[in-house]
């Protein structure tokens, strides 16, 4: 309870900070609403536009979902894959890795371009953009096993298999929940990016809209959606990591120091 | 009495530093020797090899008659550090060898009890390795490269976290359980007077390169008790144990 009281107290405060900040950007410094829009319009646009905000943040949290966990889905047996086969991860892990120095932004007109409007292409480009992280930490995570363990498992006559499932992929389970939940937050960038190009729906094409008849509260307004979504698919990878790896230092010591 | 385990002219590089050099070690079946030796001198590189999890860089290793070409059967270890799996329970991690070996069977959970309750460990069954001390870990780990009944145990360095009551209480134990069933042990230690309780033979080893100074016979007849460490072959045991360790500058 006291814990938990701590974790709400602090971001309470900080938060407080900034719309404290914001209120006095509004009414002491006197900027234009259409730089910034006060609280209340801000407010007042995310209630009176709530069932619209609500359908076109479905729209978008369904496109993240989609790439996310595409990028598990993906990446996971993909770094399974480059870790056992030294052959693969020769082959592959440069194009990969070039893959992700590759401004993923600039690919999304042309994937609109060959695959069209609809909601494939889109959280293709979701998929790119969120993918990396779980592959990299899944990958890290596989190859980080002590070699005592594995001489313990050799010491067992465990099988290829059992060392994977008894062994490897439990050991790699903290790396590659880190992977995931930075890989969340990209999902909503990537479908953000995605719906930029070509969409008629979602919060990035709000966004767009807002923008270009410079509608500032509307574009706070898909702001903060876009925020509730992101905390919410955080907090519920965290909360998945809790159930599965409670043994694991970063889940127990979150409170310590 | 048939060997267990011959080593010949063993050698073991890691690049171009010499670990070992020129090994030579005959073990008895059911016979229970200790390595002793300072720090790095390849005690548990030794074992590692005997263990089938490292191949000799020259030399020749034989376990049961057979030529090592890998881990085999009827091999126990519990390595210098416990190496549990985190996410298993204590009852779970020593089950582990089971479970791998495909040796699942109700007579081995009444062993899992008994091993449980001899090494003090009732009780926590159901927590996991950060919930205990670090010699709690190294007792599960002993369980676990008991519970298999192998007649080989190696063990490095097992008892180095315990106190010094629970450690004898364990090297009583062990001496039990040898006696009993006449498994061939291999115990490496830093402890002479461990090492002159339990052993027949105490292998001294020195370093750069790693290789067998001499070895110490221990005629003391079984079963040993601590009470009469005084004894005069325990005496002339350790000290020349330790006079084969001053020898080398291994002790101030
Ligand atoms: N995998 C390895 N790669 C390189 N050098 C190694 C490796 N394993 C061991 N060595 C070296 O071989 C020497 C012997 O190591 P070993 O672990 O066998 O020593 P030890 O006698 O068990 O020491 P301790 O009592 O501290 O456990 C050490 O100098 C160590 O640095
Ligand atoms: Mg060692």
């Amino acid at each position: 309870m006291k814990d938990l009281l701590k974790d709400t107290l602090y971001p309470a405060a900080m938060l407080m900070l900034l719309v404290g900040a914001w209120l006095a950007g509004v009414y002491l410094l006197h900027l234009p609403p259409y730089l910034l829009p006060s609280p209340h319009d801000v407010f007042d646009r995310l209630t009176g536009d709530f069932g619209y905000l609500m359908w076109h943040s479905g729209v978008t949290t369904f496109i993240s979902l989609a790439g996310f966990f595409l990028s598990i889905v993906i990446g996971i047996p993909l770094a399974i894959a480059l870790v056992s086969s030294k052959i693969l991860d020769r082959t592959l892990m440069p194009w990969l890795v070039l893959s992700q120095t590759f401004p993923k932004v600039a690919l999304a007109p042309l994937i609109t371009v060959w695959f069209g409007l609809g909601m494939g292409p889109k959280i293709g480009v979701t998929f790119l953009v969120a993918f990396f992280p779980v592959l990299i930490s899944s990958v890290v995570g596989l190859r980080s096993i002590e070699s005592e363990m594995i001489e313990l498992a050799d010491s067992m006559k465990a099988s290829r298999l059992q060392k994977f499932w008894k062994f490897r992929l439990p050991m790699a389970l903290p790396s590659i929940f880190a992977g995931i939940k930075v890989s969340v937050a990209f999902s909503i960038v990537g479908a953000v990016i995605a719906e930029w190009v070509g969409a008629t729906q979602g919060l990035g094409y709000l966004l767009l809209q807002a923008n270009a008849s410079l509608d500032t509260s509307l574009l706070f307004a898909v702001l903060i959606c876009l925020t509730v979504i992101g905390v919410v698919l955080y907090y519920s990878v965290e909360w998945l990591e809790k159930m599965m790896i409670p043994w694991h230092a970063t889940v127990r010591l979150k409170d310590r120091l | 009495m048939s060997q267990s385990i011959a080593l010949r002219g063993i050698g073991k590089s890691f690049e171009s530093f010499r670990a070992l050099e020129g090994i030579d070690l005959s073990i008895t079946e059911g016979e229970f020797v200790a390595i002793v030796g300072k720090s790095g001198c390849g005690k548990s590189t030794l074992l590692r090899i005997i263990a089938g999890l490292l191949e000799p860089s020259e030399g020749k290793a034989e376990v049961a008659g057979k030529p090592v070409t890998g881990p085999s059967d009827g091999i126990g270890i519990a390595f210098q550090t416990p190496v549990l799996l985190p996410w298993r329970t204590v009852e779970q991690n020593i089950r582990l060898q089971l479970e791998i070996r495909h040796l699942q069977r109700p007579d081995m959970e009444e062993e899992l009890r008994r091993l449980i309750e001899l090494t003090g460990l009732q009780g926590f069954e159901q927590r996991r390795p950060y919930e205990l001390s670090g010699g709690m870990q190294q007792r599960v780990a002993l369980c676990r490269a008991l519970i298999h009944n192998p007649s080989l145990l190696l063990m490095d360095e097992p008892f180095g976290a315990l106190d010094a009551m629970t450690r004898e209480q364990l090297n009583l134990e062990i001496q039990r359980v040898w006696m009993q069933t006449g498994k061939t042990i291999v115990l490496v230690t830093h402890s002479i007077i461990e090492a002159v309780f339990l052993a027949d033979r105490v292998v001294v080893m020195d370093a750069r390169p790693g290789r067998i100074t001499d070895i110490v016979d221990v005629e003391v007849a079984r079963p040993r008790s601590f009470s009469n460490l005084s004894d005069p072959a325990f005496q002339k045991a350790s000290n020349d144990i330790r006079m084969l360790m001053d020898a080398e500058g291994m002790t101030a």
